[in-house]
């Protein structure tokens, strides 16, 4: 502590400007992270906790969110870790095309899956109705665990593609050539060293599903889970204190996750340390003819989902009404047209969002693993400490903490952009953080030698070298805030009309034309604006695939 | 320990009482040094000695637990490196990867907000002096090793610094360019002036740069002093085993040990004495080894009390091998003989080297044997297995304390 001070002090003395950035950076993640934590921690009375544990509908919507936490989970975990084990070492024909599929779906917000479900395998819906002419609906549980897996299991994909690329072939070929059968290696070889990256994504998922809302809202139906019931304890009852209290029962099962992966990385970084990054160039051990084939088959079924559910939100797009009357008209593209504003919000609000979140996670990490500043634990902790919260706590707790009359934020601009940074900031902290450890540190060291201060090291040697890696954290921001619901949701005003939000609205009143227009709109200027990226920067698609290895 | 001799300058440089732990392990304790105005002053030691450490600190890279940093007589207790004045050359050079050469260079300049026009200058002379004029507009990873060196200390010269730091800069090359790039640095160290301090753990690249080499082992100075005087004197075993190749002789002080002369006083002189050395004025004292008398020559101002037994040094050059007939028949001088087997033989181009077992002695020892002006290569050599006499002059061992 003593030193820590004393540290501080030299800082003081000497490099004003990382001080300022250290206060800056430490000042956000109190304002932003921490308070709002406190705010909606205490907010809910005994009566109100009393009242949430004794009401059997709330009771069932915790269980509901348990289990839909489990299927969920598991499901997208499955799927994520079989399709990236077909691309990464089954080497399924066609891998390279397979490979790009699901990064395709990262970049469209996920509660498009839901819309594509309704469209679909709704009521109206044009498997179920139109071609075997039932009269049921998807609406429920099954119908969400379907849409989930969709949604998520492309984050597991992207996280253990990362983990299988950087195991080294030749731990494979030698296990092979001490005996070991094809499925021996998979068994002790391959899916223990993915184990890391398959917790990461574990984390990312559950934590995503819980605080998950658009897809509840859209298929839940009946079957409501606790992130649709904050959402109606505050929009319709404003119910402060029970809201709060649902939103922090999110809270538990999010913190045990999160300690528990923490353990886990922390336990096998120094045992597993010789996994990445060398590259090999051993080719990858064949896998026998039948599984090839049998992951082929679950590759093209994935593709022709994933295809499906996004060509008919298009078609959507430009149909009369959907279920009713299928003439192709252009009346919602018209509509669309004069929604300009909603979409102009999404695209300024995330791209504000993105940058802030850069420059946080940029200089969070570089205090942390370069600067080596004082109370570095507190700053690591407080910059991940999001990625343990759900969604919607995060909107509760946003509406608790800026909405006072004496620092009013709701209903601005920045409240919207700063919320949608903070749920994104522990992936760039994570992807910068990476990029900064592969810097030698001899580097630093030779830049200070020279005259530079730790801010101008920053500045002029470390966020040069890792630009790659922060174009990645950029990215990977955007496109998640142009689709973020969960939190922004308790935020927007009629001043600041969000896409996402009006997508929910227009197909919660069952306008689903307009909802699957502006959708598509939606996704296309978000691929747009990526793709004139690129082309300003002249970079290739690797940030995006950069990001997957935030995690593991 | 000796105290530090005075280099050619006043103390330049002063590290007073430096002490360094990480965790349980103190990795440099009580280190003091007075580096002179101008000199070329190398700290070696074996990997894990201290030696980077001390440098570090130097640099303020590392915070000493206790004692002071003095440069020109300013306390840089506390003090960032950025601030110091102290230029650094690395052992991986550390250039920055997305700069080309001449930004390298640049680089500090721009740091320490010199003028455009001034910047310019400098830069072109020093990439002129360090013959990198073509290469400007490099990248690093567009340069072979000796040129990624070259603009490693291009980039901290052309800064002028008070003080220039060297971290085992030549180690990452190869053998004849390191030679070559070794004596490139000397002279450009001479031309500029420039008070050097160079961390190295390769004895021959200290042996020939220095002014002044510090050993160093376990965090502390195991003996300071002038190449020549590390070398012909060691003052501990460690010492000796460390620089160069070493011999060790029992021996037993005789008698009438105080009543010796000078070393070079009876027998022939040893052939790699130097003229400025004070070898051959030194102390020396009358021991028995291995049942014979021998002259041996005494480091420091210690004496050895009569009847003390201690350890002498040989070094591999002075041991002088013979068939043992040959060396009887010439036994009227005055120099030390035992009889000994050669185990193994090992050409080393410029020598023979023999390892051998002496009579008496513990330890295996090595003669180095120079290759003959005219051929003959065979009849010289002596065959592993073969009964010879080694044969020491006297003043050719040294007293290990």
């Amino acid at each position: 502590m003593t030193y820590g001070i004393r540290s501080l002090g030299r800082l003081w003395r000497y490099d004003r400007g990382l001080l300022l950035a250290y206060g800056l950076v430490a000042a956000f993640l109190l304002v932003f992270v921490v308070a709002p934590l406190m705010r909606v921690a205490f907010e809910p009375t005994v009566a109100d906790w009393r009242q949430v544990f004794s009401t059997p509908r709330w009771r069932s919507a915790s269980l509901n969110t348990l289990t839909m936490l489990v299927l969920s989970t598991g499901s997208s975990l499955l799927v994520g870790t079989l399709y990236a084990y077909a691309v990464t070492r089954a080497r399924v024909p066609g891998a390279g095309f397979f490979g790009v599929v699901p990064l395709f779906l990262l970049l469209t917000p996920p509660f498009v899956a839901g819309l594509a479900f309704i469209l679909l395998l709704g009521r109206r819906g044009l498997v179920t109705y139109q071609l075997l002419g039932l009269e049921t609906s998807i609406y429920g549980w099954h119908g969400l665990w379907l849409a989930q897996t969709l949604s998520f299991f492309p984050v597991a994909y992207l996280v253990l593609r990362g983990s299988f690329a950087a195991i080294d072939p030749g731990l494979e070929q030698a296990a092979r050539g001490l005996g070991a059968s094809r499925a021996q290696v998979l068994r002790t070889v391959t899916l223990p060293l993915a184990t890391p990256g398959l917790l990461a994504a574990a984390l990312f998922i559950a934590i995503g599903i819980l605080g998950d809302f658009g897809n509840p809202m859209l298929v839940g139906g009946r079957f409501q889970v606790l992130a649709t019931a904050v959402y109606t304890q505050l929009s319709g009852w404003a119910s402060f204190g029970t809201s709060a209290a649902l939103g922090l029962l999110l809270l538990a099962p999010a913190v045990l996750l999160f300690a528990a992966q923490q353990w886990v990385q922390g336990a096998t970084r120094e045992r597993f340390a010789t996994v990445g990054g060398r590259g090999s160039s051993l080719p990858t051990p064949t896998v026998s003819p039948w599984l090839r084939w049998g992951l082929f088959a679950f590759c093209v079924l994935v593709t022709l989902f994933v295809v499906a559910s996004h060509g008919v939100v298009l078609m959507g797009a430009f149909t009369h009404l959907w279920g009713v009357d299928f003439q192709p008209t252009l009346e919602h593209v018209a509509y669309v047209l004069g929604q300009f504003g909603g979409l102009g919000n999404s695209l300024r609000f995330a791209a504000a969002a993105a940058l802030l979140c850069t420059a946080v996670a940029a200089v969070a990490a570089y205090l942390v693993q370069r600067a080596k500043v004082p109370l570095r634990r507190g700053l690591d902790l407080a910059t991940l400490l999001p990625a343990a919260i759900p969604g919607t706590l995060m909107g509760v707790a946003f509406v608790l903490a800026f909405n006072n009359p004496s620092f009013k934020l709701t209903g601005t601009a920045s409240i919207i952009v700063i919320a949608m940074s903070v749920s994104y900031l522990p992936v760039g902290y994570r992807i910068c953080a990476a990029a900064m450890d592969q810097l030698k540190p001899s580097l630093d060291e030779s830049a200070a030698n020279l005259g530079a201060s730790k801010l101008r090291v920053l500045t002029t040697i470390t966020a040069p070298l890792v630009r790659q890696a922060l174009a990645a954290a950029f990215v990977f921001c955007f496109v998640r805030s142009v689709g973020t619901l969960s939190t922004v949701i308790f935020l927007v005003s009629f001043d600041t009309p969000l896409a996402s939000v009006a997508i929910l609205n227009l197909a919660d009143q069952g306008r689903w034309g307009r909802a699957a227009a502006l959708a598509s709109a939606l996704v296309a200027v978000t691929m747009l604006s990526i793709g004139l990226l690129y082309l300003v920067t002249g970079r290739s698609l690797k940030p995006l695939a950069e990001s997957a290895h935030a995690g593991a | 320990m000796p105290a530090p001799e005075a280099g050619r300058g006043a103390a330049h440089v002063r590290l007073v009482g430096l002490r360094k732990a990480f965790g349980a392990a103190v990795a440099v304790d009580d280190f003091s040094l007075d580096i002179g105005r101008g000199t070329f002053t190398t700290l070696l030691g074996p990997s894990g000695s201290g030696k980077t450490t001390v440098l570090r600190m130097l640099a303020g890279f590392v915070e000493p637990d206790a004692g002071s940093v003095i440069i020109d007589g300013v306390d840089q207790t506390g003090r960032p490196p950025n601030l110091r004045g102290t230029g650094m050359v690395f052992q991986d050079y550390a250039l920055f990867p997305h700069m080309n050469v001449r930004a390298n260079v640049e680089y500090g300049l721009r740091m320490q907000r010199f003028d455009k026009g001034a910047r310019r200058e400098r830069v072109e002379r020093a990439l002129e002096l360090l013959g990198l004029g073509g290469l400007a507009g490099r990248f690093p990873h567009e340069l072979s090793g000796g040129q990624q060196q070259r603009v490693a200390l291009g980039r901290v010269i052309v800064l002028e610094p008070q003080v220039l730091l060297m971290d085992e800069p030549l180690s990452n090359l190869d053998a004849k360019l390191r030679v070559r790039l070794r004596a490139e640095l000397k002279s450009l160290q001479r031309q500029l002036g420039i008070t050097t301090v160079y961390v190295t753990h390769d004895q021959e690249e200290a042996l020939s740069l220095s002014d002044q080499v510090v050993v160093i082992d376990k965090g502390r100075a195991q003996q300071v002093g002038a190449p020549e005087a590390i070398y012909r004197r060691p003052a501990n075993r460690f010492v000796a085993e460390f620089v160069g190749q070493a011999n060790l002789l029992p021996v037993v002080a005789n008698a009438d040990a105080r009543g010796a002369g000078p070393a070079g006083a009876g027998g022939t002189a040893p052939r790699s004495q130097a003229p400025e050395d004070r070898a051959s004025t030194e102390a020396a004292v009358w021991a028995t080894a291995a049942g014979r008398r021998l002259l041996v020559r005494l480091p420091d101002e210690r004496r050895p009390g009569a009847g003390a037994a201690g350890t002498a040094l040989a070094r591999p050059e002075h041991v002088r091998l013979a068939h043992r007939d040959e060396a009887d028949a010439a036994s009227e001088d005055r120099s030390w003989r035992c009889r000994a087997k050669v185990v193994s033989r090992g050409f080393f181009g410029a020598y023979s080297r023999y390892w051998l077992e002496l009579d008496g002695v513990p330890d295996l020892w090595l003669a180095d044997v120079p290759l003959p002006e005219l051929g003959g290569e065979e009849t010289s050599a002596f065959e592993p297995g073969a009964s010879v006499t080694v044969r020491l002059n006297a003043g050719a061992a040294c007293w290990l304390w």
